[in-house]
């Protein structure tokens, strides 16, 4: 073959590979929501209350024991079950039963969500229980106006009060 | 087993052809399909190259890291341009070519026997080589790396071995902070730098191991992605905010693919891909293990009464597979080679390097000092009579082909004997000027095609031994113009073609020339 036609196979060859780096490097575009659509992204550690109340030893029992354990009282570490509930203009979003963490169900409930939602004007309640009896003890309620695109973060912050909506 | 062997052998199939759509424009010897491992190290070079000038003017703060990369690109001089695309191109190449080198790879079985050491530590490669890849692609901090970098911590997230949701650290604007650049950073600097050191582990097996393109290919490639840097310029996207997302992300395929893998298997489904493939591609070395798999061919033997301790084995060996030690038994020399019994892939090269594998040889019975017991120099030799005494006419052909490349199959229509080889380069030279001597009129060497050797050398080895660059060296008074090198492969029509060229050549002029054919 002709080294001048072989040249130019050399070149479209590097032409395709370079077109083929430089189109996938960028392309296709990835859909993650569709165009009238703002992400929910809720998403907070917590630690619930004791599943058990610290019981109070006797003195037999505490006879029993080594000196050294002679604790007057019995406190199981194990956390409640943490429930949590979204609402979005009166219908249930989540609702999130979240263990405690750790080996021994001692550590913190961690609730992680992203959820694509409509855009526009919407009315969330979120409710929280932490506590043994599984009572829903914290609520809010906020209206969001979610513009496309926009990241609505609901977190948890028992200092402010329960639930807190940012962004949006 | 039938049902197992049918896609591979289609899979070779197409390799070959790839293999020969590229020798349609390159010179064999510079095909870029057989040095995908190379040119990805090129790419390699090239992004750390690059890298470490674009180090010089990347901001590892929140307020400057996505303008400092921004800024690059609108250098009205585009040197800016050019250094982006410098960086992130051939990084996308890096990972695309090294994919298709572990492919190609794998579809030529090299995985077994000796070969496992450099599969198994190049399968880590891939995994070192997305992290490099995905840290770089965060550092712009734009909407990409904001949703990769979120992504990723889901991703990581869902492993049952964090006390606190890893994505949290990117829900607010002020949950990111300087020190997040600097650790990514820190990342980006390190995993490269490892990945180095995991390279140079991967080709340690390897003698005389060829990591550089050829010239004509680190030439080509490097004007194709200083031109594509230019003509298709790096871009960043708007600059991440937590309090957004857009709908539709130009993602850099090469690296971010796990992200729509993850969102379209759930990040455990994408976990449970991951670790499959990984189990796959680290298993394979177990194949011949099976029970219904043909064991590998015996390794080569050292016979300690006829080794001179040249090492020229050693020299030749393609897989660092002998070593010299201290003589065992009597003789006048103090060393006598050793196989590495584990790294020797039986491919006969230290045979045909062995000065003792001349079948001039007449005293006592015909061993030589290093052979493979499957097809010792003897039997060889025995099968080269056999096969020139039976051949009719005068003009008597032979054609030493490579057992990988052609089997010698399909070739008896060219009316010449052939005979298979393990390797092309497992031919001591001696046994074409005996080959002449016993009757033959002419030798054709048949191996697989130029710089694409089974066993990595052999090819490169034939001709400088032919060409008398190498010991042991093809003797100046053996007339080359009843000799005839092709490097075809699979592709019998070209060896036929040579054959009956060199018949021709042979009828025309039975003079000694000095020109050695190659087709």
């Amino acid at each position: 073959m002709p080294s001048a036609i072989r040249y130019l196979l050399q070149a479209l060859a590097y032409a395709a590979f370079a077109a083929f780096i430089g189109y996938f490097s960028t392309a296709p575009a990835y859909r993650q929501l569709d165009d009238n659509q703002a992400l929910l992204k809720l998403s907070f550690s917590h630690g619930a209350q004791l599943k058990e109340k610290c019981r109070e030893r006797g003195p037999a029992e505490l006879a029993k024991l080594a000196p050294n354990m002679r604790a007057r009282f019995d406190c199981p570490r194990e956390r409640s079950l943490l429930i949590v509930e979204i609402d979005m203009d009166g219908k249930p979003l989540y609702r999130i039963e979240a263990p405690p963490s750790g080996l021994r169900h001692d550590g913190p409930s961690i609730v992680y969500r992203r959820l694509a939602v409509t855009a526009g004007k919407h009315h969330f309640r979120a409710r929280l229980a932490d506590g043994p009896d599984g009572v829903l003890g914290y609520e809010r309620e906020a209206n969001v106006e979610l513009a496309p695109g926009r990241v609505l973060i609901v977190d948890f912050v028992p200092q402010q009060g329960g639930f807190v909506f940012t962004g949006g | 087993m039938a049902a197992a062997t049918v896609p591979l052998r289609a899979l070779r199939d197409l390799d070959s052809k790839l293999g020969s759509v590229f020798d349609a424009a390159f010179p064999s010897s510079a095909n870029p399909w057989r040095h995908l491992g190379a040119l990805a190290f090129l790419c390699f070079v090239v992004t750390i190259a690059s890298g470490i000038i674009a180090f010089v003017f990347y901001d590892t703060s929140v307020a400057g890291a996505y303008r400092s990369a921004v800024s690059l690109s609108d250098d009205p001089a585009l040197l800016g341009r050019l250094l982006r695309g410098m960086h992130r191109y051939p990084a996308d190449a890096f990972m695309l070519l090294t994919v298709l080198h572990l492919a190609r790879e794998m579809v030529r079985g090299h995985f077994l026997g000796a070969r496992w050491f450099s599969w198994l530590t190049g399968v880590p490669l891939i995994l070192l080589l997305w992290a490099c890849g995905i840290t770089g692609l965060w550092l712009l901090w734009d909407e990409r790396a904001l949703y990769s970098v979120t992504a990723t911590a889901e991703w990581f997230q869902s492993l049952p071995l964090l006390a606190e949701p890893l994505a949290r650290n990117f829900l607010g604007a002020e949950a990111v902070n300087d020190r997040f650049f600097s650790l990514v950073m820190f990342l980006h600097i390190g995993v490269p730098l490892f990945l180095l050191a995991a390279t140079w582990v991967h080709v340690q097996r390897l003698a005389q191991a060829r990591i550089w393109p050829p010239p004509l290919l680190t030439c080509g490639s490097l004007a194709m992605f200083a031109l594509l840097s230019l003509i298709a310029p790096v871009q960043s996207l708007h600059e991440a905010a937590t309090t957004r997302t857009p709908p539709r992300i130009a993602l850099d395929w090469f690296y971010l693919f796990p992200h729509p893998v993850a969102d379209a298997l759930s990040s455990a489904g994408a976990w449970l891909l991951v670790a499959g493939v990984l189990l796959f591609l680290s298993l394979l070395p177990l194949w011949t293990k099976l029970p219904w798999r043909a064991p590998l061919p015996a390794v080569a033997q050292v016979d300690p009464v006829n080794c001179s301790g040249c090492v020229r084995c050693v020299a030749d060996c393609p897989f660092a597979a002998i070593v010299m030690v201290p003589r065992t038994g009597t003789g006048k020399h103090a060393l006598q080679a050793q196989v590495i019994a584990d790294q020797c892939v039986a491919c006969g090269i230290c045979a045909g390097a062995c000065p003792s594998s001349t079948p001039f040889r007449t005293a006592g019975e015909l061993v030589s000092g290093i052979e493979l017991p499957d097809l010792p120099i003897a039997a060889l030799r025995a099968d080269l009579e056999k096969r020139v005494a039976a051949l009719p006419g005068s003009n008597k052909i032979l054609v030493f082909t490579c057992a990988q490349a052609t089997g010698g199959a399909g070739l008896a229509d060219a009316g010449a004997a052939v005979i298979p080889l393990a390797c092309a380069a497992m031919l001591p030279p001696s046994f074409i000027e005996y080959a002449l001597h016993a009757g033959a009129g002419g030798v054709v060497i048949a191996g697989c095609r130029e710089g694409d050797c089974e066993f990595r050398l052999g090819d490169q080895l034939v001709m400088e031994r032919f060409s008398g660059l190498r010991e042991p060296r093809l003797r100046r008074a053996v007339p080359r113009t009843q000799l005839a090198v092709v490097w075809a492969g699979e592709d019998r029509a070209r060896i036929r073609e040579t054959i009956l060229a060199l018949r021709a050549t042979m009828l025309r002029d039975t003079n000694s020339g000095t020109l050695l054919r190659i087709t």
